[in-house]
């Protein structure tokens, strides 16, 4: 089922709403039961949250993915902000609560799959998650 | 619990035993089969020949003549085919270089033999016919010189080894099939949410939680509190054999997005080697509402949503609600 | 887009129309603590019926808002939380802890019903 790639400038709040709204949307017509497409919405708020509060600027990019006949979503996150110094530690406690005033990558994690941080001091961050249909 | 096993193909068989030529020669080197054996073989192809008719039908009478293996070969097509295939494989024994075509061939017949569900004391009673009746015929091959019979049937001898090896492993690789299809199917048993009573549900969790298990569970109690607007969920696991801390984080999450629908959950069932894995893990049991059986837990449940269970004059019990009723203590 | 909120009694209840920005649950926030001041009210419901993504942000905001509700001497019912709403916060390691959660409106003012009696008994005891 052909399903349209997307791309979200985050530069405001009211662009989140609309990251969370354009990933349901995809989630939804590719196949995702509403669970699923719902998880994909929150951790799509997540990052594109991290992006508004540490980088001010950023964007998503949601797209349809294939690999050993399985079809998914992915997002990317990417921005050109502080990045993050340590990774392993931002991506620490595999069950730490994102109710804490961090970057809260561990519950992000966990909704998805894949996820893969890419990030260093000085060079932005790019996130890739994937989530795959069940 | 019967499963149904897709059928493999003899030459996708060779391969997923994992019979490949490194394999086959380390197994000949094993039994100490080489070339002399293959010529020694070789040099029965006449006789073999000449007796494969006499020979497989006597081993056929012969399994027919104990009604135990005689009900595998009633249909008489079933019979036909079999005979045929073992009049080539019968032939095939002083033939051909033993190598890969040899193995997918005798793979192919003991698949045959396997799904049809032959023991293997029969199958292997049919090779010890095979030696006794080759035996009588190369002592009579060769009169005067048991020397050389002996050296013939000793090469005879180790293929039949290799042969039965082949067969052995056919029989172990469809059982570990059968049995992984199986352990399948009871992971997919989908647990019911039951109602108890009104807004009161009861989920018993049997077997083993992975997480995607887990996960169409919680979905579907979730969905469930929902849909019964219910305040008290029982989630017994009495049949979690064991729990990792995979399994009590699943535990844990499921009474948290309980609560958050306004739904109080209750766990009965926690063996204390499962209780004392919890506290090993670090879990925070003040979390988990533990009551150790069912009949427990309905108590338990029965004081949250204000019930009292009173015999009525004709001794049959009745659940009164403790707050409507004026007469409750 | 400002949410409704309407007054039943002594009760408040802010009944959610459509995905909110971060700056509407604020306002949301402020709103809710004025009124609450204004009309000495005892109970508010907050109705998340229709929100299909409660992420960290908002999570940390309804906890605040039941703290600033609960300074304003008011009880704060959160109702309406989704399956799949509820799924995906546990998974996030979200908890909503100290805050009441129901299942939905109806749950919700039978709760303050319940507070409401145990606090005129208390008082007439």
């Amino acid at each position: 089922m052909p399903v349209d790639d997307v791309c979200v400038v985050i530069r405001s709040d009211a662009d989140l709403v609309a990251a969370r709204s354009m990933g349901r949307s995809l989630a939804e017509r590719y196949g995702f039961g509403t669970t699923d497409v719902t998880m994909i919405a929150t951790a799509i708020s997540e990052l594109a949250r991290n992006i508004l509060k540490y980088a001010h600027e950023g964007e998503i990019v949601l797209e349809t993915v294939e690999r050993d006949s399985r079809g998914g979503v992915s997002v990317v996150a990417r921005d050109h902000g502080p990045g993050i110094a340590d990774v392993g530690l931002a991506m620490q406690d595999g069950f730490s609560t994102a109710d804490s005033l961090g970057l809260g990558l561990p519950g992000t994690r966990r909704l998805m799959d894949e996820f893969e941080i890419v990030s260093s001091p000085g060079s932005g961050t790019v996130i890739t998650a994937i989530k795959w249909l069940r | 619990m019967a499963v149904t096993r897709p059928r493999v193909d003899a030459d996708a068989l060779a391969d997923a035993i994992g019979l490949g030529p490194e394999e086959l020669a380390m197994r000949k080197g094993f039994l100490e089969f080489g070339d002399d054996d293959v010529h020694r073989l070789h040099a029965m192809y006449e006789l073999t020949h000449e007796h494969v008719d006499v020979v497989i039908e006597a081993f056929y009478e012969h399994l027919m003549s104990f009604p135990e293996t005689a009900a595998f070969f009633r249909d008489p097509r079933l019979l036909e085919h079999v005979k045929g295939r073992q009049k080539e494989y019968f032939i095939r024994l002083t033939q051909g270089d033993y190598e890969q075509e040899y193995v997918t061939d005798r793979l192919r017949l003991g698949s045959i033999h396997e799904r049809i569900g032959l023991p293997v004391r029969s199958f292997l009673g049919m090779y010890a016919f095979y030696l006794r009746q080759i035996a009588s015929l190369l002592l009579e091959e060769h009169p005067g010189e048991p020397g050389r019979a002996f050296e013939a049937f000793h090469s005879l001898t180790k293929l039949l080894f290799f042969d039965i090896g082949l067969g052995v492993d056919i029989y172990i690789y469809q059982r570990e099939r059968t049995i992984a299809l199986q352990q399948e199917a009871i992971r997919e048993l989908s647990t019911p949410v039951l109602t108890l009573r009104d807004r009161l549900l009861v989920l018993p969790i049997i077997g083993i939680l992975d997480t995607s298990r887990a996960q169409k569970l919680t979905e579907g109690l979730l969905r469930s509190i929902r849909e019964s607007r219910a305040k008290v969920v029982i989630l017994d696991v009495t049949g979690v054999p064991a729990v990792d801390s995979a399994v009590a984080n699943h535990l844990l999450q499921t009474v948290e997005a309980s609560r958050l629908m306004g739904a109080q959950v209750i766990v009965t069932g926690l063996s204390s080697s499962v209780a004392q894995s919890l506290v090993t893990l670090g879990v925070d049991l003040t979390k988990l509402n533990a009551v150790g059986d069912l009949q427990g837990g309905i108590e338990v449940a029965n004081e949250i949503m204000g019930y009292r269970i009173v015999a009525i004059d004709d001794g049959t019990p009745e659940v009164v609600d403790a707050r409507s009723d004026p007469q409750a203590g | 887009m400002p949410v409704p909120i309407l007054k039943q009694g002594d009760c408040l209840i802010a009944s959610i129309q459509s995905a909110l920005t971060d700056a509407d649950l604020l306002d949301l926030r402020d709103e809710l603590a004025e009124r609450v001041g204004r009309y000495r009210s005892k109970g508010v419901i907050i109705d998340v019926t229709v929100l299909d993504v409660l992420d960290s942000f908002a999570s940390r905001t309804l906890r605040m808002m039941a703290e600033m509700i609960r300074l304003r001497g008011a009880e704060t019912v959160i109702v309406g939380i989704q399956p799949e709403v509820a799924f995906s916060m546990v998974q996030l390691g979200l908890s909503l802890d100290g805050v009441t959660t129901v299942l939905d409106l109806e749950e919700g003012l039978a709760h303050l019903d319940r507070s409401r009696r145990a606090r005129v008994a208390h008082a007439g005891g």
